[in-house]
C-alpha cells in the first residue's frame, strides 16, 4: 500500500494531466496535442517513471523511449534510448511530423533533436534520490514494492477530439536495474502504442517483453476492427488471455472512435485517469 | 442396397488410409533477399546468376537443416546467416552505410512456438546480427536490444566483435557517394536493390513456424534510423496459431501499418488464406498507403506466399513437395 501522502502526489500529478489533456480538446485542440500535453506533464512530474524521475538502468543513468501515434493517417514516432532529452515525447512527435523515419534510437536520436533545436540535458536531470535508491535496494536484490511505479510505471495517453480524430501516446525510463540498451513495449508501434480512426488507440503499460511478442496494442484494435469484439472485450481478451497465457503483466487504457473509455490491468493497481465530454471525471489507482 | 454402400465406403477409406499414414508432416522454407527497383542496366546476366546463386546457397541450408528433422529457429538463423555473410545483399557483410558511411545493422529472430522472440538494432560491430538475435530471445530476459548495449551484451556472451571495415565493400561505399551527392535516400536510390533487406520463414516437421529478418537499412540513413526489420509484428513475425512472416520494403510504412503481425491477424481472425492475407495487406493497406515492398510467409500447413507491390523481390522457396524455386521479377524469373 501506498502512504497517504504518495498516493495525494500520484493523484495531483495524475489530475494535472488528464486535465491538461482535456482542456486543449475542449478548446477544439487535436487528440494530439491532448495525448503530448498530458504526457508530457507526467515526463516532468519526478513521481512517475518518464522524463524526470525515471527509472535508472544497473549503470545508474536514465535511459527513454517513447512513442506517439495519429490516428488519422497512422502517422507514428518514436525513440528509444535516449539520455539527454527533457521530453521524449516531444522528440517523438518530432520524429514523426520532422522526418521521414518512424523510429529513431540512441545518439542518432540525439542528433536529431540536436539538429531540431532541442536543448539536451545532462542525464542527473532525470535522476532523483528516490530512484537512485529504488536501484540501490534493487541491486541489493530487495524487492521494490510493486505499487511504487518502478519497474513497470510506464506513462500514456489516448484521446479522441472532435474531428473524431484518435491519437495514443507512451514514455518510459523502463525497468529499474535494466540492461543498458534494453528497449520494452513502449516505442514499437503495435506493441505498447497504436492508434487508428476509426477503430481505437491504445497505450500500454507493463512487462514489455511480453506486450512486445503478443503485439499488444494492434492486438487490441485487430480485436476490434476484425472480429467486432467490444473494445472492452478486446482490452479483456488481450490482458487476461493473450497476455496472462504468455505470463506477462500490464495494463492497457483504450479509448474507441465512439469515445468509450476502457481501462484495464493485470496487476494490483494501475495509476490512470479518465475524463469526456459526458462529464466522467475520475482518478483511480486500485 | 445397404451393402454396396458399406463397401464403397470401405473402399475409400482403404484408400485414405495408407495415404494419411506415409504422408510426412510438409516441411516448407522461403527467403528473400530484399525487395525494390531495378536497374535493368545494371543487372547483368552474371550479376542475376550470382543473385541467385547468394539465394539457392541460403534456400539449401535451411532446407537441409529442416529434411533432417532440425528445427525452423535452426533453418531461418541458417538462411539468414548465409545471407549476411555474401556481400552481394543488403546485411551484415556489405550491408548499406549510414551518412557517416558506417553499416548499422537490425536483426530480429521469432519462434512461432512460445512466441518468444529476439532483436537488435543499430549494432556496428557484430559479424552475424540474426546470431545476436537469437542470443537476445535465448539468453536474456528481454527481446529487443540496441547500439553499444547490445554490444555489450554480445560480448558477455562471448561473441568477438568486429572492426567497422569488415562490413564494408566498395560497391556500398560507391553506392553511399552516389546517394550523397543526389540526397537520395530512398528506396528508388541509383543502386540494384538498395534496401534489400534479408530474411527467411520456416516451417519444420514438429509443426513449429519462425521468422527472421537482418538489414543494414537504407543507405545514407539518418544515424539511429531503425526500420521494420527488428520490430516484432513490424517486419517479423511467427506464431504457431497463424504463420510466420519477413518483410522487406519502405520499413516505416511498414511500422505503421504492423504489417507482418496484420498479415497472420487476418489469416486467425478473418480466415483468410495466406495468399489472401499477404494480398490484402501488400496491394491494398501497404499500397494505400504509398508504401512499396514486400513480404515472404508461410502457414501451419507449409502454404508459401511471396508477394510484393515493388518491380522485383528477389525470393526463394522450397517445400516437401518437390517445390524449389527462385525468382527475381514477377514472372517468377
Amino acid at each position: 500500500m501506498l502512504s497517504e501522502q504518495r498516493e495525494q502526489r500520484y493523484r495531483a500529478g495524475l489530475e494535472a494531466a488528464l486535465d491538461g489533456g482535456f482542456a486543449l480538446l475542449e478548446r477544439g485542440g487535436s487528440s494530439l496535442d491532448a495525448v503530448s500535453a498530458a504526457v508530457r506533464i507526467l515526463e516532468d512530474d519526478p513521481s512517475f517513471n518518464a522524463g524526470h524521475g525515471a527509472a535508472l538502468t544497473r549503470d545508474g543513468a536514465a535511459e527513454l523511449d517513447a512513442a506517439i501515434m495519429d490516428g488519422r493517417q497512422l502517422r507514428a514516432g518514436a525513440v528509444a534510448s535516449v539520455r539527454h532529452v527533457r521530453n521524449p515525447i516531444e522528440l517523438a512527435r518530432r520524429v514523426m511530423e520532422k522526418s521521414r523515419h518512424v523510429l529513431l534510437v540512441g545518439a542518432g536520436a540525439e542528433e536529431f533533436a540536436l539538429e531540431e533545436n532541442f536543448a539536451l540535458v545532462p542525464n542527473h536531470y532525470f535522476r532523483t534520490v528516490e530512484r537512485q535508491e529504488q536501484l540501490e535496494c534493487e541491486q541489493r536484490g530487495q524487492r521494490v514494492s510493486d505499487l511504487v511505479p518502478s519497474a513497470q510505471g510506464t506513462v500514456g495517453a489516448v484521446a479522441l477530439d472532435g474531428d473524431g480524430n484518435l491519437a495514443a501516446a507512451t514514455s518510459t525510463g523502463g525497468m529499474t536495474n535494466k540492461r543498458p540498451g534494453r528497449v520494452g513495449d513502449s516505442p514499437i508501434i503495435g506493441a505498447g502504442t497504436y492508434a487508428k480512426n476509426g477503430v481505437c488507440a491504445v497505450s500500454a503499460t507493463g512487462h514489455g517483453e511480453y506486450f512486445i511478442r503478443a503485439v499488444a496494442a494492434h492486438h487490441v484494435c485487430a480485436a476490434v476492427e476484425y472480429r467486432a469484439l467490444s473494445l472492452q472485450q478486446a482490452v479483456r481478451e488481450t490482458l487476461h488471455e493473450i497476455l496472462a497465457a504468455l505470463g506477462g503483466d500490464g495494463g492497457l487504457i483504450a479509448v474507441g472512435t465512439d469515445g468509450q473509455i476502457v481501462m484495464d490491468f493485470s496487476t494490483e493497481g494501475m495509476f490512470r485517469g479518465a475524463r469526456d465530454s459526458g462529464g466522467r471525471r475520475e482518478i483511480a489507482i486500485y | 442396397m445397404s451393402r454396396p454402400k458399406l463397401l464403397a465406403l470401405l473402399c475409400l477409406a482403404m484408400a485414405v488410409a495408407p495415404a494419411l499414414a506415409i504422408e510426412p508432416r510438409p516441411l516448407a522454407i522461403a527467403i528473400h533477399g530484399g525487395a525494390g527497383v531495378i536497374d535493368a542496366a545494371k543487372m547483368t546476366p552474371q550479376r542475376a546468376a550470382s543473385y541467385r546463386a547468394g539465394l539457392a546457397a541460403a534456400l539449401d541450408a535451411g532446407y537441409a537443416i529442416l529434411e533432417r528433422g532440425g528445427s525452423s529457429l535452426d533453418a531461418v538463423t541458417a538462411a539468414v546467416r548465409t545471407m549476411e555473410d555474401d556481400p552481394q545483399f543488403n546485411a551484415g557483410r556489405g550491408a548499406v552505410l549510414n551518412h557517416e558511411g558506417d553499416a548499422e545493422l537490425d536483426a530480429a529472430i521469432m519462434d512461432g512456438h512460445g512466441p518468444r522472440a529476439g532483436a537488435v538494432a543499430g549494432v556496428r560491430h557484430v559479424r552475424n546480427p540474426v546470431e545476436l538475435a537469437r542470443l537476445v530471445m535465448e539468453k536474456s530476459p528481454h527481446v529487443l536490444l540496441v547500439a553499444e548495449g547490445a554490444e555489450e551484451f554480445a560480448l558477455e556472451q562471448g561473441m568477438v566483435l568486429v572492426p567497422r571495415g569488415y562490413f564494408r565493400t566498395e560497391a556500398r561505399a560507391r553506392e553511399l557517394d552516389e546517394a550523397r551527392q543526389t540526397q537520395a535516400l530512398q528506396l528508388k536510390a541509383a543502386a540494384p536493390w538498395a534496401t534489400g533487406t534479408v530474411g527467411a520463414v520456416a516451417l519444420d516437421r514438429a509443426g513449429h513456424l519462425a521468422a527472421a529478418t537482418s538489414t543494414g537499412g537504407l543507405t545514407n540513413k539518418q544515424r539511429g534510423r531503425v526500420g521494420d526489420s527488428p520490430l516484432v509484428g513490424a517486419g517479423t513475425y511467427a506464431d504457431d496459431a497463424s504463420c510466420a512472416v519477413s518483410g522487406t520494403g519502405q520499413g516505416e510504412f511498414f511500422i505503421r501499418q504492423v504489417v507482418a503481425y496484420d498479415i497472420c491477424a487476418l489469416l486467425q481472425y478473418r480466415h483468410l488464406t495466406l495468399a489472401q492475407a499477404v494480398r490484402e495487406v501488400i496491394h491494398e493497406k501497404l499500397r494505400r498507403s504509398g508504401g512499396e515492398g514486400g513480404v515472404i510467409a508461410v502457414d501451419r500447413s507449409g502454404n508459401i506466399a511471396m508477394d510484393f507491390n515493388s518491380v522485383g523481390m528477389f525470393r526463394g522457396a522450397r517445400d516437401s513437395r518437390g517445390r524449389r524455386d527462385i525468382a527475381m521479377y514477377r514472372d517468377a524469373q
